[in-house]
């Protein structure tokens, strides 16, 4: 074995160092960095934006509600989270602590409702519906990747290809759009109407078939959208690890040693194809969430994207601010858990100080 | 035409050149070529795609008046605030007929005209398809004159057609669709412009220069790439008021250029790697040099690809926000057909489905053909792909 | 010595079919393989060494074709034409009896599994499934290849160094004890010193295995270090054959003189060094006659007209040459001017 550099032991900070070297350590620590930087960022973009939504939102109760400056400045004080008084400095280290405690502030356009409260309302039907579409799509486009890859110029690949290039390249919402127009209105395959929202609101939520089978039922056609919007990347990128990797010395000799096709094309080829594909969950991810705003829109399903929309057009700033918080927050903790997964996967990534 | 060649190899590939072509053509020529058509016609509302003017006469005289050109020196009936004034206007020698027109009175407009036709007042009815249908050949529906049934249409392709139906005002889709791509586009390229320069200028700046500034810039990047985009124009949408389509751009451009920048970084990193670029620096060339001689040119046929899908990501944002009204809308684009679609409710009229339909396909093909351009020139910069 | 043929390959002729025609990659190409022997196969890249070898395990690329000839291959008594294998039985047949070491090991193994694991899927794929054992025999093996075996059945590729990854694909090799090792330039990624300890291992594995060995090798030192038969192959043809003395010594065709020419010796000066002047023949349109015509100081009108028998020269040495008296002046003239 490689021995390690003789130089972290002499160092001064060889502790800083081995946490560093932990592969796990190091995707958490930069994790909530990330996290960090976005809170700040947040906080000063809603601050010190030209359209300041606070001067805004100070405007609009004294032309609204004939209160002074003074008393509507207090007012949206106490909504957006922060001591009229304090500094800039005082008012983030207070907007921190406020958010380390869970609270987000409260709705401006209904008075007395907790942000924290409406996002855990919304956000679970996206995260289901998006997770679910994520996973399909992230499935089905290694299996169709590899088929291409593996039948590379013939027929089948070029039409794989040619399917995945066109499903990535129209946006996901035109594809919702086409399924509305052409499956429900044309050829009423199923009634948009009925389809709206998160489930049928004659059902009582529980654990009745009626009820989980009416929640997919709704969630189908969004997640049908996302999956036809996302699976063209993932075919593609799959086709090209997959591409590099038949080419591998390992999968040749894999063959060579006699080992059954199966075994090859699961644990030689599909294992080391796939772990390229981990890296741009990244970007995927964040995609998915941000198409929600229109997907959600177009199918009346009332998750966070829709919500978010909804906050924007009520200009609830308190409420706008805080989704975003939590959609990044969401983004960068999948990215963690794909970065944490990719390392159970990939030893090489497993630093040699982590042993 | 070296080029042309190398573009025909690839099958699909020229299938999406052909197609960015025909946009080009669209957005150039075609406002010239097709009019924007912005009157309202009450009698097109929602009409279907290929319905059009005809001519309505008594049956006698079927055979006498077919065209506008038979009917100089006699008289003409239309309606007020629809297609057939218009159209009987521009005729050539319009002055040579005898117009009457008739009001619209809710339903009551076309019974009169079709009484004044009867009795003789005028010897034709330019008039809507779909007017005629309902009024006088359709004896099931609740407007149907049997009195006037009598009457027959003698000219069924009097005016042109409307290829793909009417908006809820009754102007002529195709125009839109026509008119509808030229800001689109203009500012997906432009967006598309700005975030590949950004990428290119940082992403080579921070591969050349190294140490923290490189690694400042890298932190900045992934961090933009966690905030997912679309999320955040949204919200910039709605506390920056967009206005223009400059400013519209501008937004899609500076949030769109993290991915690309670390590319291009790696690109060029492992440019620098490479012998010539070595022999270049140890020959004690000019930075410049290094750049604008051995690594731009190198880097063309990377950067020109990834345009190409700037191009089609600016795309997805710009007609994202239009759909959901946070981007101006004064301009009568695709996106905005969409948007109106929407929020008047054609979405779910099976009728006028075509309205919403050809904005969404022009999209779509737009969106194809860029990709498989793009991907055909991956084939042409890469000799290794083009022999496979 | 019938009795211990393993390996008898008769008139094999590979073509790969490209855009601009076929190309005769192998041509004819015959010789016997006995038990406990190894043979070396030289030749300049792209003389079909490791096509022929290749068709021995039906890895050829799909453009390829057998068109003539057989592979003959005995286990205890029982004959079979490897070309005449079916997918399965070729499966099996692969590594147990016939295993083929790459040229390269950097990238033999799979990054994401444990070397055990490699050592395990081996097994299982031949139907040996008791991993206790299986784990024994590797331990075994790679002690024999003079490895720590515990660690580096532990380890995952990427933890191991480029001699330490050769030297456990070779372990991995015999695991199932086959007949035939088909080793393809087993070292030439590799330092001089490992190259060393490679050979050093790869005979005494030979000896106590017994395996026979197909060695390809551009590097002739190596080749007469392992070898007790020598091939020369020029343009997809068998040349000159015979034991490792009658090619070094004794050699006939003027192609292995021209590449025992042009190997640096240390009993000689740099200045008597001389490669072979032109460049090998497009396999597609090759020259008429003998191959090697065109690039042959000793070729007269004969040679471009009609092609030499591979035929015996004296006892097991074989020949494919019109004036192997040419070329054994010529070499006398060269050995009296080295000493």
């Amino acid at each position: 074995m490689q021995a390690l550099p003789a130089k972290s032991q002499t160092q001064p900070f060889s502790f800083l160092e081995k946490i560093w070297r932990n592969y796990t350590l190091r995707t958490v620590i930069q994790s909530i960095f990330t996290v960090w930087a976005v809170i700040t960022f947040i906080f000063f973009l809603v601050r010190l934006m030209p359209g300041n939504p606070i001067e805004i939102y100070v405007n609009y109760l004294i032309n609204s509600e004939n209160l002074t400056y003074e008393q509507a400045y207090n007012r949206a004080a106490s909504q957006f989270q922060f001591d009229p008084s304090a500094s800039w400095l005082e008012q983030y280290f207070g907007y921190i602590g406020q958010l380390l405690r869970g609270n987000l502030g409260e709705s401006i356009t209904s008075t007395g409702t907790k942000v924290i409260d409406q996002i855990m309302r919304f956000l679970p039907w996206t995260v289901f519906c998006v997770g679910l579409a994520l996973l399909l799509s992230f499935v089905l486009g290694m299996l169709f990747g590899m088929i291409a890859a593996y039948y590379r110029n013939s027929w089948i690949d070029n039409l794989i290809s040619i399917i995945a290039a066109i499903l990535g390249a129209v946006p996901d919402y035109i594809w919702g759009l086409m399924i509305i127009i052409i499956c429900g209105v044309q050829l009423k395959w199923f009634n948009v109407g009925d389809l709206r929202g998160t489930f049928d609101p004659s059902l009582q939520p529980g654990f009745t078939f009626a009820f989980i089978f009416s929640v997919i039922q709704h969630a189908l056609l969004p997640i049908l959208t996302y999956v036809m919007g996302t699976v063209g990347f993932w075919i593609l990128a799959m086709r090209g690890s997959t591409t590099s990797t038949l080419g591998e010395d390992y999968v040749n000799i894999a063959r060579a040693r006699g080992l059954s096709q199966g075994r090859i094309i699961t644990a030689y080829v599909g294992r080391n194809a796939s772990l390229p594909l981990f890296t741009l969950l990244a970007i995927n991810i964040g995609f998915v969430i941000g198409g929600s705003i229109i997907v959600e829109e177009l199918f009346v399903y009332k998750g966070l994207g829709s919500f978010l929309f909804w906050s924007i057009t009520q200009r609830d700033y308190t409420t706008m601010q805080g989704i975003l918080l939590m959609i990044t927050i969401a983004v960068v903790f999948s990215n963690m858990l794909a970065d944490l997964l990719y390392s159970r996967l990939d030893p090489r990534v497993r630093i040699s100080g982590d042993s | 035409m070296n080029f042309l060649k190398l573009v025909w190899q690839n099958k699909a590939g020229f299938v999406g050149f052909c197609g960015l072509v025909f946009y080009l053509l669209i957005i150039t020529v075609g406002q010239w070529v097709v009019d924007f058509d912005d009157d309202v016609k009450l009698d097109q509302i929602n009409s279907p795609p290929g319905s059009r003017l005809i001519l309505l006469t008594r049956p006698e005289d079927k055979e006498r008046y077919v065209s506008l050109a038979d009917l100089e020196g006699h008289s003409v009936g239309v309606l007020e605030k629809t297609g057939g004034p218009a159209f009987v206007n521009n005729y050539a020698n319009a002055d040579a007929i005898k117009v009457e027109t008739y009001k619209w009175r809710s339903s009551r407009g076309v019974p009169d005209a079709l009484e004044g036709l009867a009795k003789g007042e005028v010897d034709a009815l330019v008039m809507f398809s779909k007017l005629a249908q309902r009024f006088v050949l359709d004896s099931e529906n609740r407007y149907f004159q049997k009195d006037y049934a009598h009457l027959t249409i003698s000219n069924s392709k009097l005016g042109p057609m409307l290829l793909l139906g009417a908006d809820t005002q009754g102007r002529d889709m195709f125009t839109h669709v026509m008119n509808g791509g030229r800001i689109l586009i203009i500012t997906a390229v432009t967006a598309g412009l700005i975030s590949t320069l950004i990428a290119f200028v940082l992403g080579t700046i921070a591969a050349l220069v190294g140490g923290m500034l490189d690694r400042a810039l890298v932190a900045l990047a992934n961090f933009i790439i966690v905030i997912p985009r679309f999320p955040l124009l949204v919200v910039l949408a709605a506390l920056v008021t967009l206005n223009n389509w400059v400013l519209l751009a501008t937004l899609i451009g500076l949030l769109a250029w993290p991915a690309l920048m670390r590319a291009v970084r790696a690109q060029v990193l492992s440019l620098k790697e490479r012998d010539y670029v070595e022999a270049a620096v140890a020959l004690d060339l000019s930075q410049a040099h290094i750049i604008f001689r051995e690594i731009l040119p190198n880097m063309m046929s990377f950067v020109a690809i990834n345009f190409v899908v700037a191009i089609t990501s600016a795309m997805y944002d710009q007609i994202g926000l239009i759909f959901l009204g946070m981007a101006p809308i004064n301009d009568y684009t695709w996106g905005v057909m969409l948007y109106f679609g929407r929020s008047r409710g054609t979405l779910f009229n099976a009728d006028s489905a075509a309205m919403l339909l050809a904005p969404v396909i022009a999209i779509a093909f737009f969106q194809v053909s860029l990709v498989l351009f793009s991907r055909s020139l991956e084939e042409l910069f890469d000799p290794r792909l083009r022999s496979a | 010595m019938e009795d211990n043929l393993v390996l008898s390959v008769q008139d094999v002729s590979i073509i790969y079919q490209v855009a601009r025609g076929n190309v005769k990659a192998t041509n004819n190409v015959s010789f016997d393989l006995y038990k406990g022997e190894a043979l070396a196969l030289i030749g300049e890249s792209g003389s079909g060494k490791t096509t022929v070898s290749l068709s021995f395990i039906k890895m050829l690329p799909s453009a390829a074709k057998v068109t003539t000839g057989k592979a003959l291959y005995t286990r205890e008594g029982k004959t079979v034409n490897i070309f005449e294998l079916n997918e399965e039985r070729m499966r099996a047949f692969r590594w147990q009896d016939c295993a083929m070491v790459f040229q390269g090991a950097q990238n033999a193994f799979n990054p994401v599994l444990k070397i055990k694991e490699q050592f395990f899927d081996t097994a299982k794929a031949h139907g040996w499934r008791k991993r206790k054992e299986v784990y024994d025999r590797a331990l075994e093996l790679l002690k024999l290849v003079r490895l720590d075996p515990e660690r580096v059945l532990e380890s995952y590729p990427h933890e191991l160094s480029g001699g330490m990854k050769q030297r456990t694909l070779l372990a991995l090799g015999v695991l199932l004890d086959p007949q035939v090792v088909i080793l393809d330039e087993p070292t030439t990624a590799l330092d001089i010193l490992t190259q060393r300890a490679i050979i050093d291992v790869l005979k005494e594995m030979q000896g106590r295995l017994g395996f026979s060995i197909i060695f390809i090798s551009h590097d002739l030192a190596l080749a007469a270090e392992m070898a007790s038969q020598v091939a020369t192959m020029y343009a997809g043809e068998m040349v000159e054959l015979g034991t490792v003395d009658e090619i070094f010594y004794e050699s006939l065709h003027p192609y292995t003189l021209g590449l025992l020419q042009s190997v640096p010796r240390l009993e000689r000066g740099q200045d008597e060094l001389t490669s072979i002047k032109g460049n090998p023949p497009d396999l597609i349109d090759p020259p008429s006659g003998c191959k090697f015509h065109p690039r042959c100081d000793f070729a007269e009108a004969k040679c471009a007209e009609k092609k030499p028998e591979f035929a015996t020269y004296e006892k097991e040495h074989k020949v494919a040459c019109w004036f192997p008296e040419k070329v054994i002046e010529a070499r006398q003239g060269l050995w009296e001017k080295a000493s």
